[in-house]
């Protein structure tokens, strides 16, 4: 039927269909069966009742015709006595006759021959003594009257001697004077026939009377008992002429079993046959036949349940197969080939399944191939411009590293300038002891000046290096801002004066207040947008307006310098404030200069999170307009004044260079300290616990132990009161003032060291510091969470992981700037994300804040304010690994010195 | 004589089923053979013989002829297996009545299930004893008259069975011999007085009657012991010509010998009323054939139907017995009416 495909597989889900045929198939062949075995039974009860009655009524007929045979008989006898004619035969013949009569019917108990007249002629008896002659008149009887009336006389049934059925039947001969005779019969002889007539096996015919009187029974008794069955309502009903029922009577018989009955009327007698079976025996047959009619139903049943279950799996099978292969086809498998082999309407749809199946391949092939054929053409288009993406790539990391180079150029070189310059500027200090003359204090002033402009240009170029490296922060302290800018201003007045320019200051009342800021940084700013303005102004003038707007938590500086200049050209608006540009390379060579200040300038105000924008027309001036918010002062902050040292100080100078050391040393006299010097690590180690010092000034590069390993030794001494320790270094970084808040460091002195620098760390108490800085050198890390991971990876473990994220976080941030600049908020949040992640791996939880931040705040970010995320994120990020260096790698290794 | 012939099937359109019916009926013989089977029954005969005459010796019963012989064939055939499911007991009265008392208690300390009994005398002797026991007496020529029953269609009582010559026979059995003898002028009546119905006056009536009307002298010849047969027989050798009747009695039967001899010695031709005595070499015999169907009764009273439901039954045939040698060696010729009427001639 099938070729099997996964048998079990397939019948699993059908068996719905299977058993609905079945059942109907089953349903069909019971009906069929049962109303064919329903019909037979029914009319082979009925032929068979009436083929049984039919028969008892034979049987009853042939008993009646037996019966009437047995009397006809001795009528006949007798008839033939009474033709002999009487004057033949002598009365001693007629006895003779007679005798010979009583041996031919033994029924015969008596015979008497009576003459016409009625008188007995003879007399021949079985049981008494015969008689003859005796003319004793019988002509009164019944049986003469009768025999004379009609051919023969048929007497009433008697009983002789009670128990005896008796008849007499009479007959007349022939001629002018008839004898008659009279015989009387005993009926019991009938039981002989009676008793043999056979009914069935245990059925019984019987005999009654016209009066309903039993005759004849085989059980003899019940004759001999003279029963009257005339009450018997079929009796009754018989006697009273009524034709038997065609389809026999059921009753009860004498002894109460139901019998089936009929009967028959002996003719001439009016005697009735009875013939009684027995309904078990009658019906036997009937019931035999149901039984056998049952069982072959049940046989043909079971039969018809075998055939079901053939014919239904014949049938569901292959649908099953169908339904299955369907699935398949539907779940994909389209290899499947349905193998339904039943030659008719199923396997032709079986057949359109394969071929439907086949199609679907073919059409799947065909496309399947397209898509390989498209994405191998994306993939090279891909592999393409993944290509030029890495040539651009490696291109912007040649370019970045070139730039990183020219900065650390940069600082390089303007650090180790400042180092002599240091050591000038000290001198130059030192020389006005008041004792020079004039013209020495015009020179000392000069030299003195020219030596600032070439800090300040130091300064700027260090600066602009860091800033580059986005390595600046800001430092932040409480200052009056009239002051700062009149500062400015009288600091740059005497230039412009000094080229015929006017100096128009005009300060809104809104100034003079206190605010917090750096005012260095800010100082910077204004001094180099002034002095552009001097440098750029042949003739006229310059003004100077500043407005501050108070704002809830913060104000709002404004400060604008205008100049009635040379101007710039529209083009180069925003070029002024890239690096190294100026408006035009003559301008250079004109008026000198780095060409940094504007593009420091708004890098420091960027960093303050202001602007600085400017107005120009090329012939008639430029505006230049810083917009900056501060915030607000403490209360309680001291009113410019300059304070002088509360008290005298303890103070241990350590440095290794000895121009270093004794510029220092008389600072901090001039300043009303007592210095100490030390000329290396450990002897500053040394002295910190030999004497007690309030402060100790710390060179971070010595050439024995470095000033950080220094510091935490002293730390380490455990001393009553443990001095302040104050670092002194020309990397004012970020990332080196955290290396020394590790080791205890709060505060950090620039190189060179300025008198006024010196003596504010000096005199400044560490409770008024701002907790900002050390808060934020601390929590650029989490230590403890950095050791923890320390402990639990391994030191191994750690550096490589720090590589990894030095690696990734390059990567990273360059990812975020691009994002930042391209304006793909997605980009940024996704790469904020992971730099976050990242950091937070090895605890640089500012790192991870702020990532965090930035990632949140991302789709709501302007495109300014990406570019700024994405700087901080930078800054913060080089500031962070940086600090993780420092923390990771053992003391004396940094990078700068 | 109850015997039916093997069914023989009438009905061909179930014939093919009679492996069913065959099936049935056996189980339903078996069922009444189990049901009858849960005790033996027992089936006690008395009779008057003496255990060692041919008429009871077992071997001879298994005749059909022979009343117990009958009894057993007939009872076999309606399922009573000797040994089986029926015990027969025999019993004899032979001896007196000392001897009859002692056999009817005997035979009613077994406590059988029916009781036979042979004649009238042993009738009334169990009769006497039990009023339950059902009783089926083989020969009673007056059962009413004797009290054994109220009615012969409806005995009522705990007895039932068969009667033998009825009164009016003593006349048939005078018109018979007279007919072999024409010339007698007397007949001499043979009988025990203690055997034979109301002391032979159950019959001497009919006999007197007839022999009025063919003017014969009756002389009873009564006898009380078997020594005086002889010579109450060879009283009827002498002239004037005489004959003798013997009458239905057990007595003459016991001692059927010694009549038919001394009947033979003193040439006295002698009718009887039973073939038994021409077994023993009478002249002729006239009386009812024997058609005791003990066994249908026997069956019957054995599956419960009461001894007084069943009707008594009369004879219906009667027999002519005729030796013509003995008739010869007497001198006589015999009429042809006596040989018509014969239903068997010995020679």
């Amino acid at each position: 039927m099938n070729e099997a495909i996964d048998q079990g597989h397939l019948r699993a889900p059908a068996g719905r269909l299977f058993r609905k045929y079945l059942y109907s198939i089953v349903a069909l062949a019971f009906a069929a069966l049962a109303i064919s075995t329903a019909f037979d039974v029914w009319f082979s009860y009925r032929e068979q009742k009436q083929l049984l009655a039919a028969t008892q009524r034979e049987q009853a007929a042939s008993a009646a015709v037996q019966i009437g045979q047995f009397i006809g008989q001795i009528e006949n006898q007798i008839r033939w006595l009474s033709h002999l004619p009487p004057e033949l035969s002598t009365n001693e013949d007629e006895r003779l006759n007679a005798i010979r009569l009583l041996r031919l019917s033994p029924a015969i108990a008596e015979i008497a021959e009576l003459d016409s007249q009625g008188r007995e002629l003879v007399r021949v008896s079985r049981r008494v003594a015969d008689r003859i002659g005796s003319k004793a008149d019988l002509s009164a009887t019944a049986a003469f009257r009768g025999a004379n009336e009609s051919r023969t006389y048929y007497g009433p049934v008697y009983f002789f001697g009670d128990t005896e059925p008796f008849m007499t039947i009479a007959a007349r001969g022939a001629g002018r004077d008839p004898n008659v005779i009279v015989a009387e019969v005993n009926l019991r002889f009938i039981w002989d026939l009676v008793a043999g007539i056979k009914v069935g096996n245990t059925g019984k015919a019987y005999v009654v009377d016209r009066m309903g009187v039993l005759i004849a029974h085989p059980d003899l008794w019940p004759a001999l008992r003279r029963s009257d069955l005339s009450g018997h309502p079929d009796v009754r009903a018989a006697l009273d002429g009524g034709a038997p029922p065609a389809g026999g009577l059921v009753k009860e018989d004498l002894s109460g079993q139901r019998v089936l009955s009929t009967y028959e009327t002996v003719p001439s007698l009016g005697w009735l046959v009875f013939v009684e079976l027995p309904l078990s025996e009658a019906y036997a047959p009937i019931y035999a036949s149901i039984g056998r009619s049952t069982f072959l139903l049940v046989i043909l049943l079971a039969l018809a349940v075998l055939v079901s279950l053939l014919l239904s799996r014949r049938m569901t099978v292959p649908i099953q197969i169908l339904t299955q292969g369907a699935r398949r086809i539907g779940s994909g498998d389209l290899g499947l080939r349905l193998a339904i082999k039943t030659g008719d309407e199923l396997e032709a749809l079986g057949d359109q399944f394969n071929r439907m199946a086949a199609h679907l391949r073919e059409s799947y092939a065909t496309l399947e191939r397209k898509v390989i054929e498209r994405t191998s053409e994306l993939e090279k288009a891909r592999d393409h411009a993944l290509a030029e993406h890495d040539a651009a790539e490696r291109a912007r990391s040649v370019a970045v590293q070139a730039n990183e180079t020219k900065s650390r150029f940069l600082a390089v070189v303007s650090h180790e300038l400042r180092t002599p310059l240091n050591g000038v500027m000290g001198v130059l200090q030192l020389l006005d002891d008041g004792s020079l003359g004039e013209a020495q204090r015009r020179h000392l002033a000069t030299a003195a000046a020219s030596g600032e402009t070439l800090i300040a240009l130091v300064d700027a170029v260090l600066e602009y290096a860091r800033l580059e490296a986005s390595a600046e922060t800001l430092e932040t302290r409480d200052f009056r801002l009239d002051q700062l800018i009149e500062t400015a201003a009288d600091l740059m007045r005497p230039q412009a004066f000094g080229k015929g320019l006017i100096f128009d200051l005009a300060c809104d009342a809104t100034v003079n207040t206190s605010v917090h800021g750096d005012p260095v940084r800010l100082n910077r700013i204004l001094l180099n947008l002034i002095g552009n303005a001097i440098k750029f102004t042949p003739h006229g003038g310059i003004s100077l307006n500043a407005a501050a707007e108070r704002h809830d938590n913060h104000v709002w500086l404004r400060v604008t310098v205008r100049d009635t200049g040379i101007g710039i050209a529209p083009d180069m608006h925003e070029r002024i404030f890239e690096d190294f540009v100026q408006a035009d390379d003559s301008i250079a060579r004109r008026f000198g200069g780095t060409g940094l200040g504007l593009a420091i300038g708004r890098r420091l105000t960027r960093l303050m999170r202001g602007e600085l924008t400017m107005e120009s027309t090329p012939g008639a001036g430029s505006s230049f307009t810083l917009e900056v918010p501060l915030g607000l002062a403490a209360s309680g902050i001291a009113q410019g004044a300059v304070q002088p040292p509360s008290r005298q100080l303890r103070v241990l100078m350590v440095d290794d260079d000895p121009v270093n050391c004794e510029v220092g040393e008389a600072i901090l006299n001039r300043l009303g300290h007592r210095p100490t010097i030390a000329r290396n690590g450990a002897s500053a180690v040394e002295r910190a616990r030999d004497q007690s010092f309030d402060v100790i000034l710390m060179d971070l590069h010595m050439p024995d132990m470095d000033g950080v390993e220094a510091a935490s030794r002293i730390r380490r001494l455990g001393l009553a009161t443990m001095p302040r320790i104050i670092a002194v270094t020309a990397d004012v970084s970020r990332s080196a003032r955290e290396r020394l808040a590790g080791a205890g460091i709060e505060k950090v002195v620039g190189k060179p060291i300025l008198i006024n620098a010196l003596r504010e760390a000096i005199e400044d108490d560490p409770k008024d510091e701002p907790a900002a800085v050390q808060l934020a050198a601390g929590a650029l890390i989490d230590r403890h969470f950095l050791d923890d991971q320390r402990e639990l990876l391994g030191a191994a473990q750690i550096e490589k992981l720090h590589s990894l994220l030095g690696e990734t976080s390059e990567q990273l941030v360059q990812d975020i700037t691009k994002a930042a600049a391209a304006g793909d908020h997605k980009q940024l949040a996704r790469s904020a994300h992971q730099l976050g992640s990242a950091a937070s791996a090895l605890g640089l939880v500012r790192l991870f804040e702020h990532c965090r931040e930035v990632e949140l705040a991302a789709a709501t970010m302007s495109p300014p304010e990406c570019q700024g995320a994405a700087r901080e994120l930078a800054a913060l990020r080089e500031a962070s690994m940086s600090a993780l260096y420092d923390v990771l790698q053992p003391a004396g290794q940094s990078s700068v010195g | 004589m109850i015997e039916r012939p093997a069914s023989a099937h009438t009905v061909p359109a179930v014939a093919r089923r009679d492996f069913l019916r065959l099936a049935g009926a056996t189980a339903a013989g078996w069922l009444a053979l189990g049901a009858m089977s849960d005790r033996i029954r027992i089936v006690v005969s008395l009779t008057a013989l003496p255990l060692d005459d041919e008429l009871t010796r077992r071997n001879l019963t298994e005749a059909k002829t022979s009343r117990l012989g009958g009894l057993i064939g007939g009872l076999k055939q309606r399922g009573w297996v000797e040994g089986v499911n029926i015990r027969f007991e025999l019993r004899s009265s032979f001896g007196g009545p000392d001897k009859l008392k002692a056999a009817v208690k005997e035979l009613i300390d077994l406590k059988p299930d029916v009781i036979l009994t042979g004649s009238t005398v042993e009738t009334a002797a169990v009769m006497a004893a039990t009023k339950t026991i059902p009783i089926v007496f083989a020969t009673a020529n007056d059962p009413v008259g004797n009290g054994f029953v109220e009615s012969l269609a409806h005995p009522g009582g705990n007895a039932t069975g068969f009667t033998n010559s009825t009164a009016e026979m003593g006349g048939k059995w005078l018109q018979l011999i007279r007919e072999a003898v024409p010339d007698l002028s007397r007949v001499g009546i043979l009988f025990n007085p203690d055997t034979t119905p109301r002391a032979g006056r159950f019959f001497l009536d009919s006999i007197e009657q007839e022999a009025t009307v063919s003017g014969v002298s009756v002389v009873p010849a009564p006898v009380d012991a078997p020594a005086e047969i002889d010579e109450a027989i060879r009283r009827f050798s002498e002239p004037p010509k005489a004959t003798m009747i013997a009458l239905v009695d057990s007595f003459l039967v016991i001692n059927r010998q010694a009549v038919v001899a001394a009947a033979a010695k003193y040439r006295v031709p002698m009718i009887y009323p039973f073939h038994y005595f021409m077994d023993a070499g009478g002249l002729m015999s006239y009386g009812p054939t024997l058609e005791v169907r003990s066994a249908d009764y026997v069956d019957l009273i054995l599956r419960g139907t009461k001894a007084g439901d069943l009707p008594v039954q009369s004879p219906r045939k009667y027999d002519l017995l005729v030796n013509r040698t003995v008739a010869q060696a007497l001198g006589l010729k015999l009429p042809f009416t006596l040989l018509a009427r014969a239903d068997q001639i010995r020679e």
